[in-house]
């Protein structure tokens, strides 16, 4: 067994000690088994990371060989190339700080152990759909995640409406996993293996007609849809805030959600010959990432305006991918995985702070009470605007380069990212200013139990703070690495299975700089109006409100998904079902087919219980007569 | 001879068994159980089988026979509700039997002719078969005393379980 | 027919009867006399057989049948005492306690 194989191994052995015994044992011996294996896991993905920055070869590992038919093989397959590298030192090392937080977070719950055993869960199967070697593997670990998010946006299942979230999101995503194995089947069909690099090689050289390329690629896109909570599979996210904090920071903002770009990415070779489905990749991107800022900007629940945002960023991830530009898709990815479990995480802290309370409205004035915790998701904000020098920017403004220079882009794209980024800078400080900043709306009794979160999750918040703001410089876009004489490290990094960015062959960059001058004029307008609005008059935001009217309202009701999945697909379900299949079908199969036979059994069941007489002699009557039966067989047999 | 005298307590055991299977009173069945018994010991006797015709009259008609009768004498053999002699089932279980007695006589009547000679030493006489027996067969004896002594306190236990019950 | 032919077939007879009179008889004691019957055509046939091969192995079994005929006897005649001193009968058909 070697390294690469304990790496997802580490944490399943963690769930299984929580699991199975975590209730018996005292806490500190659950919380350090939670904490250790995956830092554990983490130490060993950086080992193995170094070895492949410093030019080794990707390490493949085969565990067992899983199916073996004449013409098909799966075996149960790691990888660890570049794009798994980066991935995977994200999944472990925010995955071992937001168990860390957890620790803090959750100590008063009297499940402890169930929640750790879940979180562990949870990172073994994501580093197994990060690790998979195939397309096989992936969907184990892919499917597997979905079930960990299941459980843990249940965690409280006492509450209806948390069960209700928990099972929303699962039956959502079934819609696109369904895209997924779908997709999963004709690729096998068409190239004849599942492995990622065998599929990428495949077609490379020999891609069957056009259609059929869309159609796969429109279908993993499906698939990504559903698990990255891109319209118009979305509506589960917001609803999955239900989760404890720290489950919403790991899986629901920093880890999980990105799936579906990290499918787009390791998949490169099957959507760049399906030109059709890559400007919907583009255009859904920018769609979600639009309308999920509108969403942001009307919420009042702290961790919902998070969620939306999310939606957001993983839409500008998408736009990137559909542009080509994958490994600008996973620079976002990787900051945004920093800044937004940064910002979970302090919205925890807030939240845990007042006992639960996650209506902005009744927060305010909290920067005096934690100024750390206020720091901290100060930093993560701006670098979520791409307020300059921070993680953000770098990231964001590479794909709002990608948006105006690449192929497939346009300066419609590039304004529709840059009012997206507007509206994301107000939103995001609408948040700072309604929760830190103003008179402290929270109730009496919540107000004396202000306090800075414990050590445990101090210590997370100040990392993530910290790479937040220095993550970017990494990444550098072209124009600074240009005028800076600057390497890119992280490029490089991916290029063997990513390729280069696609300007980077000499494009123009005259025009980046003022293009970033905007984006960054774009956010700080929305800043500004953030402040003017909810900080200097407080009253306008309410004017505003009723200014807008039936838009707000639409905007507000989170554009009629749910209402319109709910008319559409629920109630002609729930009605088929109950309606039709159970009360007529149903019972006229059972009179038709099952009523007879089951008359029959009952009658022979009467027939043969009168042999049972319970008489001494009748029994021995049987035994004499199933000897000169057998007795009869031999005389005939021999 | 031997075979006149073989054929001779055949027929009185059959004798007996039917009567054992017909009599009426338990006691009169005991007495046809008795003969019967002592007519196959006379077939082993003549078969040369000296050992068990012993033990058949010793332990049978002696040890079992008595247990028989004392048994018969403790509970009340006239007992009123004994009516009927046979189960409603008597003739589908004659056809029975006569069937298996058949398929006996078929299936084991075809014998290989003939019998190996007989050995220079007769080994059924008694001290011959009591040697051979402890030499070969002395660990199976103690084993039969274990489940002598088991069959004695489980009848003890049964009978006790009557007194209290 | 020769001589050990007509014992085994007696043995057949007799042991086919002594089945009958088990499943017929309604008398309790008679019932056991029977099983008796079955044990000793059994007897018969292991005798037959080692005096015909000559050799000792079917003498020594009708040794332990012997021995699990008096267990089987002193057990059965303790458990008809129980039997009728509960159900204060010795008709086989009063005792219907198998019934399902």
């Amino acid at each position: 067994m070697t390294r690469l194989a304990l790496i997802p191994l580490l944490p399943l052995a963690g769930f299984l000690v929580n699991g199975l015994v975590g209730s018996r044992l005292p806490r500190w011996v659950v919380a350090l088994v939670a904490c250790g294996l995956p830092a554990a896991s983490f130490a060993l993905t950086a080992g193995l990371f170094r070895e492949l920055a410093a030019g080794g070869t990707p390490v493949t590992e085969t565990l067992f060989t899983w199916a073996a038919l004449a013409d098909f093989r799966v075996d149960a397959a790691l990888c660890f190339d570049q794009v798994a590298a980066v991935m995977c030192l994200v999944v472990t090392g925010v995955g071992s700080l937001i168990h860390l937080y957890s620790v803090g977070y959750m100590a008063h719950d009297k499940s402890f152990a169930r929640y750790f055993a879940y979180l562990t869960l949870f990172l073994f199967f994501m580093l197994l759909l990060v690790l998979g070697k195939n397309l096989l593997m992936t969907f184990a670990g892919w499917e597997g995640v979905g079930i960990a998010s299941y459980l843990l946006i249940g965690f409280w299942f006492e509450d209806g409406e948390k069960n209700a979230a928990a099972m929303k999101a699962f039956i959502v995503n079934r819609v696109g996993d369904t895209g997924f194995i779908l997709a999963a089947f004709l690729i096998w069909f068409f190239a004849g293996t599942l492995d990622f690099r065998g599929i990428n090689a495949f077609f490379a050289v020999a891609q069957p007609s056009a259609a059929v390329m869309n159609t796969i690629a429109l279908l993993l896109l499906l698939g990504a849809c559903g698990k990255s909570a891109q319209i118009p599979l979305h509506v589960w996210l917001p609803d999955a805030m239900a989760g404890p904090t720290p489950v919403s920071a790991l899986i629901h903002a920093a880890t999980m959600v990105t799936a579906g770009v990290y499918l787009l990415s390791r998949l490169n070779g099957v959507f760049l010959h399906a030109p059709a489905a890559m400007t919907v990749v583009v255009w859904g991107g920018a769609l979600t990432a639009f309308l999920g800022a509108t969403m942001g900007l009307v919420q009042f629940n702290l961790k919902k305006v998070l969620a939306y945002s999310t939606m957001s960023q993983i839409g500008f991830m998408f736009m990137a991918c559909g542009l080509g530009a994958f490994q600008v898709a996973f620079f976002h990815l990787f900051t945004h995985a920093f800044f937004k479990a940064c910002l979970f995480l302090g919205a925890g802290a807030v939240i845990h702070a007042l006992h639960g309370e996650e209506d902005m409205r009744r927060m305010g004035g909290l920067a005096k009470g934690m100024p750390f915790t206020f720091l901290t998701f100060l930093f993560a904000s701006l670098a979520l605007c791409g307020v300059p020098p921070f993680a953000g920017f770098f990231s964001k403004d590479e794909i709002l380069w990608s948006a105006w220079s690449a192929a497939g882009g346009s300066p419609a794209l590039w304004l529709v990212g840059s009012v997206t980024s507007g509206m994301t800078a107000f939103y995001m400080f609408r948040a700072i200013f309604l929760t830190f900043f103003g008179p402290c709306n929270a109730p009496e009794k919540a107000r004396e139990g202000i306090h800075e979160p414990p050590p445990s999750m101090a210590v997370v918040l100040g990392i993530l703070a910290f790479c937040s703001l220095a993550a970017g410089f990494i990444g550098l876009p072209g124009f600074w690495r240009k005028a800076l004489g600057f390497p890119a490290p992280f490029y490089d990094f991916l290029a063997p299975v990513l390729g280069h960015p696609p300007e980077a062959g000499g494009a123009v960059h005259q025009a980046e700089l003022p293009l970033m001058a905007i984006a960054v004029l774009a956010a700080a307008l929305g800043i500004f109006l953030a402040w003017f609005c909810y900080s200097r008059r407080p009253h306008w935001a309410g004017k505003l409100r009723e200014r807008a009217g039936v838009a707000h309202g639409v905007v507000s009701r989170g554009y009629f998904f749910d209402a319109v999945y709910r008319r559409v697909v629920v109630r002609p379900a729930d009605w088929l079902s109950e309606a039709v299949l159970a009360r007529r079908v149903e019972t006229a199969l059972d009179a038709g087919t099952l009523a007879k036979p089951v008359d029959g059994v009952n009658a022979a069941a009467r027939l043969f219980s009168r042999l049972q007489t319970g008489s001494v002699q009748g029994y021995l009557f049987y035994v004499l007569l199933g000897l000169a039966l057998i007795l009869c067989w031999g005389v005939t047999h021999v | 001879m031997t075979g006149a005298f073989i054929a001779f307590f055949s027929l009185l055991a059959v004798a007996f068994a039917a009567l054992v299977m017909t009599v009426r009173q338990p006691m009169r069945g005991a007495l046809a159980l008795c003969g019967h018994m002592v007519s196959l010991a006379a077939i082993y006797a003549a078969l040369g089988a000296h050992v068990v015709a012993i033990f058949q009259v010793l332990v049978y008609v002696g040890a079992v026979m008595v247990f028989m009768v004392y048994t018969i004498m403790f509970l009340d053999d006239r007992d009123p509700s004994c009516r009927q002699l046979f189960s409603r089932l008597a003739l589908p279980a004659l056809a029975a039997a006569l069937v298996v007695a058949g398929a006996f006589r078929w299936l084991f009547g075809e014998l290989p002719a003939g019998a190996p000679a007989a050995a220079p030493v007769d080994i059924f006489t008694f001290s011959a078969f009591s040697l051979a027996f402890m030499k070969q067969y002395w660990f199976h004896f103690e084993l039969a005393t274990v489940l002598l002594l088991v069959g004695v306190v489980a009848a003890w236990a049964a009978v006790r379980e009557g007194r209290d019950g | 027919m020769d001589r050990y032919q007509f014992l085994v077939a007696l043995a057949g007879l007799i042991f086919a009867m002594g089945l009958l009179g088990v499943a017929i008889r309604r008398n309790l004691l008679v019932v056991m006399m029977c099983l008796e019957i079955m044990l000793n055509a059994v007897v018969l046939s292991f005798v037959t057989f080692a005096v015909r091969s000559q050799t000792l192995s079917g003498v020594a079994m009708t040794f332990f049948i012997y021995v699990a005929a008096s267990c089987e006897i002193a057990l059965a005649m303790a458990i008809v005492a129980l039997l009728v001193k509960r159900n204060g009968s010795l008709d086989l058909s009063a005792h219907q306690d198998l019934k399902g």
